[in-house]
């Protein structure tokens, strides 16, 4: 590890490499653990499939969008998912880290405390965009216009991107916190709730009562429609600004976040 | 040599003794969950949280024609129960799982009952804690607004489902950990369990259904069993409704235990 | 077959690849302390496993109270009582409930088992802690409550794996008076696994030493000992005459192994010999720093049969 370490206060070119050597470690690490990626893929895929063909008929009813198919409604929503579902992945190493020492090794050694944090949420969020450019691959193969184009597209893999980093920034704070892998995994059934109560797998305006508005206040519904909206209807500089804008501030928000915990916590060393 | 009762061959009779077995095996089962509440936990959240979720996301499911009530919570009600079930059933192979891991299950081969008592004990557990969320969700969805029409009988099939579905996937969970002996395995469970579930009537009816779905739910055990569950609720019992779910658990309990039973035979003789 | 209460024909037992017990053969008799003894690894509780009907055997029979373990299990398990090597034992439940429970496994009436139950955890000081949940024992706590729980329907053949490792002395006497006890008051036979050769040597009317998957010998202790022959003159040098001291003792007796720094032979004759050793190592200049004449251990057999000694047992 310490190799990599060039000198004892880092430049910031220092520090970038350093950021970069750890990002590459954490992605190639997950890469070579399809057991830890595989699921948060296959999961949403086949929940996608199933839905398309078990609402094929209830889209046709008064106030549902105007889709071809249920699969051009959820495409965002699947990206979304399958963002949700491995987002919390690099925050879950850290904790490791944390549970078996090596974070304490890294941390005593000269390895810019940045790099630290960024090397291990980088990894998910690139892989987020991936993720997100495969589900809309596959998603076109069967059918589906992106009507907002390329341009749409690109806004939904980098919302993707940022969604992870927003994700993963609250991941970090926990395991900073806590310091345990186990606490870091239970926000998984949150985000399940998150995801679910709101308008991810079906319009929001077609939902009664208290649920409804539940789901249209909930922060994943406002950003869920509008990448909805630039593949159903087409481009839109609102969409797309309303998209990026919220996950952008959100990603600044816990990464921030992430890095005060991170210093508090290295204060109490 | 010391007299004592069972030096001169005092016993209880085999058939006494077996029971006793099956109910010592069950009781510990019930005696771990009151330990470990968190054995038992998230079977009754994740149903609770799928009544409100599914009934709250898709109510205007009720709108589509076609769909065999006014009330979309009636419709869920049964399958959140059955995913509840299921989970809770998986508890005979959590159970075992851990003491094969943990070197208990030794003590349990030693006894000298007839081995599919060491089987049926533990499922015994299953089936008696499935009991625990089917009531609280029935319970939940009563006080949102579901009703059963069906009556007592409808009650009867709910409960009937629900036990058979904590006991068929309880077989398989026990078929698998008796294979790999590892807790691990069980997630190999978790995914049939996905699929059985996925793959059936579970949200949408047959006719809503499309294409390759329709001829997989219409192939899945599953379908009829939540057929059986769901009969109450939507009007009153037939047998016509009933004894299809009947023999799908039957069918299913005794294949799975087949299996089970003969990899339980493949460790010890 | 005889009638011999453990009587085992050729078992073998290989884990894929590995062959842990090759071709054991062994009778013990009605009321003997039989000692298992072996190095780690030596296949003991995979012996043991086949004995007791948790382990079906490659190949080769055995029989146990005279049911045969594969055909018979059911006979077998009603006639014996274990203690594995890792207490199975579950530690969310108390000691009281896991002696309940253990009566209803081996069909035990109620009222039999309550009385029997609160004399077994007396017996094995755990009266104060039945309540306890298991989780909270100690190591030896735990072994004591495992040899209580096989004892509850008092077996007429007990195995024991390892049942000692882990205990401080005061524990192990206590255990080693307990065995004792069953045996001659009860008649019971015990089938007793341990890698100490003092164990072995105080508890056991017969012993065999498994090695490497395979018996290399089997007897009565003091007749094994008297076997090896001549007693072992022990003889530590600065590693700078350990060539020299060996050339010397060569003359007296046959090398035999030991740890480094020391020089181990086989003395024929003993004592009378000592006054003639010390004089040619004297002549020869090397300087001793020990030296000790011990008469034939367990040990010395065990090293006779596998050119190794037991770890930890030198001394
Ligand atoms: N379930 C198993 N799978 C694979 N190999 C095994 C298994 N059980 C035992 N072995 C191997 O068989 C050999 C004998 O093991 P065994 O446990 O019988 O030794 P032992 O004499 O009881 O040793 P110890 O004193 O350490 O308890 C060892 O090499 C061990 O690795
Ligand atoms: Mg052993």
């Amino acid at each position: 590890m310490t190799a990599t370490v060039v000198e004892a206060s880092p430049c910031r070119a220092g520090a970038i490499a350093q950021a970069y050597e750890l990002a590459r470690r954490s992605t190639v690490n997950m890469w070579r653990q399809p057991q830890a990626w595989a699921p948060g893929l296959f999961f949403p895929l086949m929940l996608t499939a199933v839905y398309a063909a078990q609402f094929a008929k209830a889209i046709h009813q008064p106030g549902f969008p105007p889709v071809d198919s249920y699969l051009d409604f959820v495409l965002p929503a699947s990206v979304l998912q399958a963002v949700a579902f491995g987002a919390t992945g690099g925050a879950a190493e850290l904790a490791k880290d944390i549970e078996n020492g090596f974070f304490d090794r890294l941390v005593t050694s000269p390895v810019s405390r940045v790099s630290i944090l960024v090397g291990r949420i980088a990894g998910s969020a690139i892989f987020a965009g991936f993720q997100a450019g495969l589900i809309m691959v596959l998603l076109i193969a069967f059918g589906v216009t992106i009507k907002g184009g390329v341009a749409s597209a690109a806004v939904i893999m980098i919302t993707a991107v940022l969604l992870a980093l927003g994700i993963g920034g609250l991941g970090l704070v926990l395991a900073l916190r806590s310091g345990s892998q186990e606490i870091v995994q239970s926000t998984f059934p949150v985000l399940f709730v998150l995801l679910f109560v709101s308008g991810t797998f079906w319009p929001t305006s077609l939902m009664k009562g208290w649920y409804g508005n539940v789901a249209r206040h909930n922060p994943i519904t406002w950003i869920i429609e509008p990448l909805r909206e630039l593949v159903i209807e087409g481009w839109s500089w609102g969409s797309a600004g309303r998209a990026l804008g919220i996950t952008f501030g959100l990603a600044v928000f816990t990464t921030s976040l992430a890095f005060a915990t991170m210093r508090a916590r290295l204060r109490r060393l | 040599m010391t007299e004592s009762p069972l030096t001169t061959g005092q016993r209880v009779s085999s058939i006494a003794h077996d029971f006793g077995v099956f109910r010592a095996l069950t009781a510990r089962g019930m005696m771990r969950m009151r330990r470990i509440p968190a054995l038992i936990i998230p079977a009754i959240m994740m149903p609770m949280f799928f009544v409100i979720a599914f009934s709250g996301s898709f109510s205007a499911l009720a709108n589509v024609e076609g769909f065999p009530t006014p009330r979309v919570i009636n419709w869920m009600v049964p399958y959140a129960i059955l995913q509840g079930a299921s989970f809770a059933g998986m508890g005979a192979a959590g159970g075992t799982a851990t003491d094969i891991e943990g070197g208990f299950f030794d003590r349990l081969l030693l006894a000298p009952c007839r081995r599919p008592i060491l089987m049926v004990g533990p499922l015994g557990y299953s089936a008696l804690r499935s009991l625990i969320p089917t009531t609280l969700v029935l319970l939940l969805s009563l006080a949102l607004g579901a009703d059963l029409p069906g009556g007592a009988l409808g009650l009867l099939c709910l409960y009937v489902a629900a036990v058979g579905v904590a006991l068929l996937f309880g077989t398989l969970g026990l078929a698998f950990v008796y294979k790999f002996r590892s807790l691990k395995s069980l997630s190999i469970v978790q995914i049939f369990i996905f699929g059985f579930m996925f793959l059936s009537i579970g949200q949408v009816p047959l006719a809503l259904q499309s294409g390759w779905l329709q001829h997989a739910a219409r192939l899945n055990p599953m379908t009829n069993i939540l057929r059986l569950s769901r009969q109450g609720f939507l009007g009153h019992v037939t047998w016509h409704g009933t004894w299809p779910g009947l023999v799908a658990i039957a069918g299913l309990v005794l294949g799975f235990g087949a299996v089970a039973y003969r990899n339980l035979r493949r460790i010890v003789p | 077959m005889s009638n011999a209460p453990i009587e085992a024909r050729g078992l073998v037992r290989s884990f894929g690849d590995v062959k842990a017990v090759e071709g054991v053969d062994l009778t013990v008799a009605e009321g003997e302390v039989f000692g298992f003894l072996g190095p780690n690894g030596a296949g003991k509780s995979t012996t043991v496993r086949m004995l007791v009907t948790l382990l079906r055997p490659t190949a080769g029979t055995a029989r146990v109270a005279g049911f045969d373990v594969v055909r018979d299990a059911h006979q077998v398990r009603r006639a014996i009582g274990v203690a594995l090597q890792d207490a199975a034992i579950d530690p969310l439940m108390t000691g009281n409930e896991l002696v309940r429970l253990q009566a209803v496994l081996h069909g035990i009436p109620r009222r039999v088992a309550e009385a029997r139950g609160a004399e077994l955890l007396e017996r094995v000081g755990l009266t104060g802690a039945a309540d306890r949940r298991v989780g909270t024992y100690s190591g030896g706590m735990r072994r004591r409550l495992d040899l209580a729980l096989a004892l509850v329907h008092e077996p007429k053949v007990l195995f024991l794996d390892e049942p000692t490792t882990g205990l401080d002395p005061t524990s192990r006497v206590s255990l080693w008076e307990e065995v004792r006890r069953l045996n001659t008051e009860l008649g019971t036979t015990v089938f007793l696994t341990t890698q100490y050769l003092e164990e072995a040597d105080e508890l056991a009317h017969r012993i065999a030493i498994i090695d490497g998957g395979r018996i290399v010998r089997e007897g009565i202790p003091a007749e094994l000992k008297a076997s090896v022959g001549a007693p072992t003159l022990k003889v530590d040098v600065a590693l700078a005459s350990v060539d020299a001291a060996r050339s010397v003792l060569a003359q007296f007796g046959a090398e035999r192994p030991a740890r480094a720094g020391r020089i181990a032979i086989g003395l024929p004759e003993g004592a009378a010999q000592m006054p003639a050793v010390v004089r040619a190592l004297d002549d020869a200049g090397v300087r001793v720093s020990h030296l000790e004449l011990d008469s034939p251990s367990l040990d010395d057999v065990f090293a006779d049969a596998t050119g190794r000694r037991l770890e930890g047992a030198d001394e």
